[in-house]
């Protein structure tokens, strides 16, 4: 049996056998196994109501109004979520944005690099051979140069060896019988001519 | 000097030698002495310098062809040097050899040995060299050693080169 109901029927039972002064009867009986007595119904049932409406006169305006204030501030923080979600997504949109676009100029800026590669490559590239080419030509030239020098110092050296060897030879030989031979040999050669 | 000097000084010279009647005589000695004073720097300085005293010059020419050569020769090169016309000397005794040689209808004909010509040599050559051009000749004879051997005879601007000097040079030049 519910203990409320258990002492407020005692206390009834109590007072109506000592005002009818009628047999005191055991009060923790009960004449259903499941159902209490009738006034205890009655007076449990006017003080249930009595409590609920207080507690509706009193503490509903504040449940009421704390129900509110909780709904607007998980309204509010639905809101706030709603507000950061959109600003995520749309960070994430420039993001990914950025992130395409960086892919583009990183695509871009490969390919101009290599483009500047392969240009300096075939500058350097025509370079070192124009360079390659002048050396060699150089080179050419001065060997060139150097053989012709060497080869006109020892063509002239040996014409100024061979005219000393003519002059030496040929002044030695020049006896007097040599000297009357050319004379004669120049009248001849003269005296042949009209 | 100009020409017409040269030209002057050659027919005072020419008519003094055809007055005294040495033409050839002296043409001769000039003609020399001229090859000689050409070929001859230490000569030719000392006869142009104008440091040294006329009569300081004069008595070299003296000197040098007092014994060689006749008074008259002597005495035309004196003068000559005397009036400080040296370094024209070759060039007035070349035009009074041409002058003497056209008063007589011929043509100078140098000829240039290494050694002197025998007689009978000088004979042949300018005979044949009468053959040669066809000219009648005034032959001087130049003995001139840097030629080394053979003959060199110039006729006019007609040169005959017979040289071992000359063949040396185009030997050299070939080399």
């Amino acid at each position: 049996m519910n203990p409320f109901v258990l002492s407020a029927g005692r206390l009834f039972a109590v007072e109506e056998g000592v005002e009818e002064g009628g047999e005191l009867h055991d009060i923790t009986q009960t004449p259903s196994v499941f159902w209490p007595e009738p006034y205890e119904i009655i007076f449990g049932g006017f003080a249930s109501l009595l409590i609920f409406g207080l507690l509706y006169k009193f503490a509903g305006p504040l449940v009421k109004k704390a129900m509110a204030a909780r709904t607007a501030r998980i309204q509010a923080e639905l809101d706030g979520g709603e507000a950061a979600r959109t600003a995520a997504q749309a960070e994430a949109t420039q993001i990914r944005a950025a992130m395409g676009d960086i892919d583009s100029e990183r695509t871009r800026m490969l390919a101009q690099a290599d483009e500047q590669a392969e240009r300096i490559l075939d500058e350097g590239r025509t370079r070192t051979q124009v360079e390659v080419a002048e050396l060699q030509a150089r080179a050419e030239a001065d060997l060139s140069a150097a053989s012709g020098r060497v080869g006109d110092e020892l063509r002239s050296e040996i014409a100024r060896l061979s005219s000393a060897a003519v002059d030496q030879v040929v002044t030695g030989s020049l006896d007097d019988a040599t000297h009357q031979e050319l004379i004669e040999s120049f009248i001849t050669r003269v005296g042949a001519r009209s | 000097m100009n020409d017409n000097r040269i030209e002057g000084y050659a027919r005072g010279l020419f008519e003094i030698a055809r007055a005294e009647g040495v033409v050839d005589a002296v043409e001769d000695e000039l003609f020399q002495f001229a090859r000689s004073y050409e070929s001859n720097d230490a000569l030719r300085n000392a006869l142009t310098d104008e440091q040294i005293p006329a009569a300081r010059r004069q008595a070299i020419v003296e000197d040098l062809l007092g014994a060689q050569a006749s008074t008259t020769t002597m005495q035309l090169v004196s003068m000559v040097i005397g009036a400080g016309r040296g370094r024209d000397l070759p060039a007035i005794v070349d035009n009074l050899v041409a002058k003497a040689s056209a008063t007589k209808q011929l043509e100078v004909a140098e000829v240039r040995t290494a050694v002197p010509l025998t007689t009978n040599q000088h004979v042949r050559i300018k005979a044949a060299l009468v053959n040669a051009t066809g000219k009648q000749l005034n032959m001087k004879v130049v003995v001139d050693p840097s030629i080394l051997g053979g003959v060199v005879a110039t006729v006019g601007d007609t040169v005959i080169d017979g040289s071992v000097r000359t063949r040396i040079d185009q030997l050299k030049s070939r080399l």
